[in-house]
């Protein structure tokens, strides 16, 4: 099998495996009781808490609270902080799991600030940041690399030219497709209200995210209960997944520089494997929604979205799945309707050129062998395709 | 042990002349079928009803599968008991006081069949004596008495040996029992429209197989899990049933790049019904069963019904033909597919649509498109390529 949707979700990593193998054997009891196995389960919470601060260079600023995921963080923080009527702003571009809170503040009232119209590449031109004081926002909402395309809002540039500029808007990232292929510079914090993250989508399990966040601001909690985590999030804490989740957060961070070479050299080989397949194949007609860069500042090595119309992503996709190759759809089509997602469309394609596109997210585990089998399978499958496509 | 007794009705075999005997043994073997993993269970044919002795911890269970089988119209449980009016209303009271619980009120009666004459009062007697006693206990919460159109009808059989008092019916799916009518193939898609049909063959007595044309080089392997588990859903009704998968791209691809854009989805189906008629004539089945409706979608007007059933000399059983969506969707919502069915799925790419297909194709053009690809070739390839499963395996 050649896998690569690693946006999508990614293979647990062995190491991670063996942190949680043996954290669900030995530490069932609960982290919130007071006799002593609770009491070294709940070391062991502060243990993965104090590790994941000093893989993040998280300052003392900041406050750590675990989540079931990346989307429970984003609601958490969206509706927590700007409910029920700080103005809030976003680029339009984000995940669905920023997207539908601040549509659902919209809801009641609270209608959010698209600033769609200033994206540059898929990122926030901050050339336009003096419109942020026009609209008051309070609150600037931006995906750290965007799931679908890659493309980076640098955490740090954002912040200053919203200092600069705004100077009361605070600034919350969506860092979950961050981590496995992004430096977390200590730099960036200051800078930031809050910032989410996933354990699955750097080798950690599913179900386990956490959200860092200023400890001066005030989150009123969406999910209520015995009043674990001061409060901000009750339930009792899983303590394996939280474990697993800070070893995978440990282990990404020590190879991040390996980890962005490689990527790049995937990368390459791919735009330059899909450019050659463009030259020799006269009725293929690739277009790059990711950008082709090596700048780490704008673009993510570790996501490629292209285009290739007439042929539809989502019939190609089912064919590759038929040589055992799994890729991400460029846009992806949500469960209850056909239209493509608003990212593509967001950053100029037509609805029929977002869905002939494909996204191909890497990890570690990917060779450049699948690289070059993909592109092999690609061509093939894309002029099987094409008469059919073809009007 | 202590042991209920399960009362078995049914109502259309009661109907039949001289071959009820015939719709019987098959309704009685069905259903020790269904029960074969209850032990200790012992069913009966007895003066036209089935009835059924289980220990008291599996009734429940054994009455749930029942009203899965076709061809029962209710079934009821019974428990044995002296002849006491104040034991039998106190059995009564305690059956109705947690429905009227629920309910907050409840029209109930009490019927006495007597077959032993010796017994010293009537049957109306022994219904007011019983009911008469419930009323006192429940009447200020709620319950009333209505002999025609009660909710709850306790009844109460007095034999010669023992006394048997039975709560409230449980409705059954009446119909025919699977195994009397015969074999046949129904055109199975992801759709709403299909498990119906399948089902109301199914209920009229057929054992129904299926068949579903996969396309999962262009939809992904999604409709095709769907699929089954519409069968495997379906097949809980009758029992050895079978899915055939029959790979469909090659077809379609070819009608797609050779034949006229608005004859496509009606040439689609001529060979889906050329595939089903091949196979139901290789196993043996006696006709094919569509979710068509009249007008339904372009593919369903009288027209061009007619130029997709021409294809095949075999009858072709649309039970949904007269019925409305929302009908359907009732149906789909009762025999438990509509969940599974609504679940969003590509049942059909784009590429392979029309942008306006026709409403009324015509025999001679359709044909003239025949003539433009290898259908025959590709048919025979199709049918080579088949998957079975055995419904019957997945459980």
């Amino acid at each position: 099998m050649i896998y690569l949707d690693n946006a999508a979700t990614t293979a647990i990593s062995p190491k991670v495996m063996d942190v949680l193998k043996e954290s669900m054997d030995s530490d069932f009891a609960n982290p919130g009781t007071i006799y002593s196995i609770g009491l070294d389960a709940k070391k062991k919470v502060e243990r993965a808490k104090q590790d994941i601060v000093s893989a993040l260079n998280i300052p003392p600023t900041h406050k750590i609270v675990f989540t079931s995921g990346g989307t429970e963080a984003n609601n958490l923080f969206i509706k927590g902080f700007c409910f029920s009527d700080k103005k809030v702003a976003y680029l339009g571009l984000e995940h669905p799991s920023i997207l539908e809170p601040l549509a659902y503040l919209g809801s009641l009232g609270n209608n959010p600030h698209s600033l769609l119209e200033y994206q540059t590449e898929g990122r926030l031109d901050l050339k336009q940041a003096s419109v942020l004081t026009k609209s008051q926002s309070q609150l600037l909402c931006l995906s750290h690399v965007n799931n679908e395309l890659g493309t980076v809002n640098d955490p740090v540039s954002v912040f200053v030219t919203l200092h600069i500029n705004s100077p009361d808007t605070r600034l919350f990232m969506d860092g979950v497709q961050a981590v496995s292929s992004m430096k977390i510079s200590s730099k960036m914090w200051p800078g930031l209200a809050a910032y989410s993250l996933s354990g699955h989508k750097i080798h950690g399990p599913k179900g386990i995210g956490l959200l860092v966040y200023d400890s001066k601001l005030s989150i009123t909690p969406i999910i209520h209960g015995g009043r674990q985590q001061d409060g901000v999030r009750s339930g009792t804490l899983p303590v394996p997944l939280i474990r697993a989740m800070a070893r995978a957060i440990v282990l990404a961070v020590e190879r991040i520089d390996e980890m962005q070479d490689h990527f790049n050299f995937l990368n390459n080989r791919l735009v330059q494997g899909l450019c050659e397949l463009n030259d020799q194949l006269p009725e293929l007609d690739i277009r790059f929604n990711s950008l082709v860069t090596d700048d780490l500042q704008k673009q993510s090595p570790s996501i490629v979205n292209f285009s290739f119309a007439p042929v539809e992503g989502e019939v190609l996709l089912h064919h590759l799945e038929e040589k055992n190759i799994f890729v991400g759809l460029g846009s992806a089509c949500s469960a209850s309707s056909k239209k493509p997602s608003k990212i593509l469309t967001g950053i100029g394609l037509s609805e029929e050129e977002a869905r002939c596109s494909l996204r191909l997210s890497f990890s570690g585990n990917n060779t450049i062998e699948d690289v070059d089998l993909f592109l092999k399978e690609f061509s093939i499958a894309y002029q099987g395709l094409y008469p059919t496509f073809r009007e | 042990m202590n042991t209920k007794t399960l009362l078995i009705r049914y109502d259309e075999i009661g109907l039949k002349g001289r071959n009820r005997r015939h719709f019987e043994n098959q309704l009685v073997s069905n259903i020790r079928y269904a029960l074969r993993d209850i032990k200790n269970i012992k069913i009966d044919k007895i003066h036209g009803r089935i009835l059924g002795r289980v220990d008291f911890t599996d009734a429940e269970k054994c009455t749930s599968r029942l009203t899965q089988i076709p061809g029962i119209a209710s079934i009821s449980i019974g428990n044995s008991m002296e002849p006491d009016f104040d034991k039998i209303a106190q059995l009564g009271i305690s059956l109705i006081q947690s429905k009227l619980q629920v309910l907050g009120k409840l029209k109930f009666c009490v019927r006495t069949r007597r077959s032993n004459k010796s017994f010293p009062f009537t049957s109306k007697e022994f219904d007011f004596e019983v009911g008469s006693r419930i009323m006192e206990a429940l009447s200020s919460n709620g319950l009333s008495v209505d002999i025609n159109h009660a909710d709850f009808v306790l009844e109460v059989e007095i034999g010669p040996q023992k006394t048997i008092v039975f709560d409230n019916r449980v409705s059954g799916l009446s119909g025919l029992p699977v195994g009397s009518s015969g074999q046949v193939l129904s055109l199975l898609s992801g759709g709403i429209d299909s498990p119906v049909s399948t089902f109301k063959l199914i209920n009229r007595g057929c054992r129904v197989h299926s068949v579903f044309f996969d396309n999962r080089t262009f939809l992904g392997r999604g409709g095709y899990d769907k699929v089954v588990r519409l069968a495997h859903t379906l097949n809980r009704f009758q029992g050895g049933g079978k899915l055939y998968v029959i790979s469909f791209q090659a077809i379609q691809v070819a009608i797609r790049d050779h034949c006229t854009d608005s004859n496509r989805v009606v040439l689609y189906r001529r060979m889906m019904y050329r595939i089903a008629h091949a196979l139901a004539e290789l196993k043996n089945y006696q006709g094919l069963v569509t979710g068509e409706s009249v007008g339904q979608v372009a593919s369903q007007t009288l027209k061009n019904l007619m130029a997709v059933s021409c294809v095949v000399p075999m009858s072709i059983l649309r039970p949904l033909i007269g019925m409305n969506k929302q009908e359907i969707i009732t149906h789909a919502k009762q025999i438990g597919t509509y969940d599974i069915s609504i679940e969003p799925q590509p049942d059909c790419c784009s590429v392979f649509m029309p942008n306006h297909p026709g409403t009324s194709c015509k025999i001679k053009y359709l044909e003239a498109d025949e003539r433009l690809y290898p259908w025959e070739e590709l048919m025979s390839s199709a049918l080579d390529s088949m998957e079975t499963i055995d419904l019957d395996d997945l459980d």
